[in-house]
């Protein structure tokens, strides 16, 4: 039985790729720019959105991280399909 | 303002067995021109950002590889 999911999952999970890619990029910039007030401001914002879009995902669709980084649901399910080459 | 790849052409000796590459191209990226990063530059939208492969269009590198093969 292979399970499909819906397509919210996929938006769901390209808006968090983006919003990481982000804090990648203004992280880089940040660090040959430690004084730049605006970005580290910017960087706080995405860094609080990402952490809702990771609780939003890891609600619907299973932990993502592992070892204590996540949450886990009930029963033991952080090897369910899909992996990340798989989605 | 500045091209994304240049091109030049090699010296081509009258003994080369294989056949002369004429016209050849190296990247030059924009990093190279802006040196130290301005700050409160113009930024993409994430998702912009995501497929362009940085964050701030002054970056933005397409990578071109088509161009003068032959001249």
């Amino acid at each position: 039985m292979s399970r499909t999911l819906p397509p919210e999952y996929y938006e769901l999970l390209e808006e968090l790729q983006a919003v990481d890619f982000v804090l990648v990029e203004l992280t880089l910039y940040l660090d040959t720019h430690p004084n730049d007030y605006n970005a580290i401001q910017q960087f706080n914002h995405f860094a609080k959105q990402s952490k809702q879009l990771r609780k939003q995902y890891e609600e619907l669709y299973g932990p993502l991280m592992q070892y204590g980084k996540s949450y886990s649901g009930y029963p033991w399910n952080w090897d369910d399909a899909p992996w990340p080459w798989q989605v | 303002m500045f091209t994304q790849v240049k091109y030049w052409n090699p010296y081509i000796g009258p003994f080369d067995p294989c056949p002369p590459m004429r016209v050849k191209s190296y990247q030059t990226p924009p990093n190279l021109y802006i040196g130290f990063q301005p700050p409160n530059m113009e930024q993409y939208s994430p998702r912009q950002a995501l497929h362009c492969g940085t964050l701030w269009p002054a970056f933005y590198s397409p990578y071109p590889s088509d161009g003068r093969e032959e001249e």
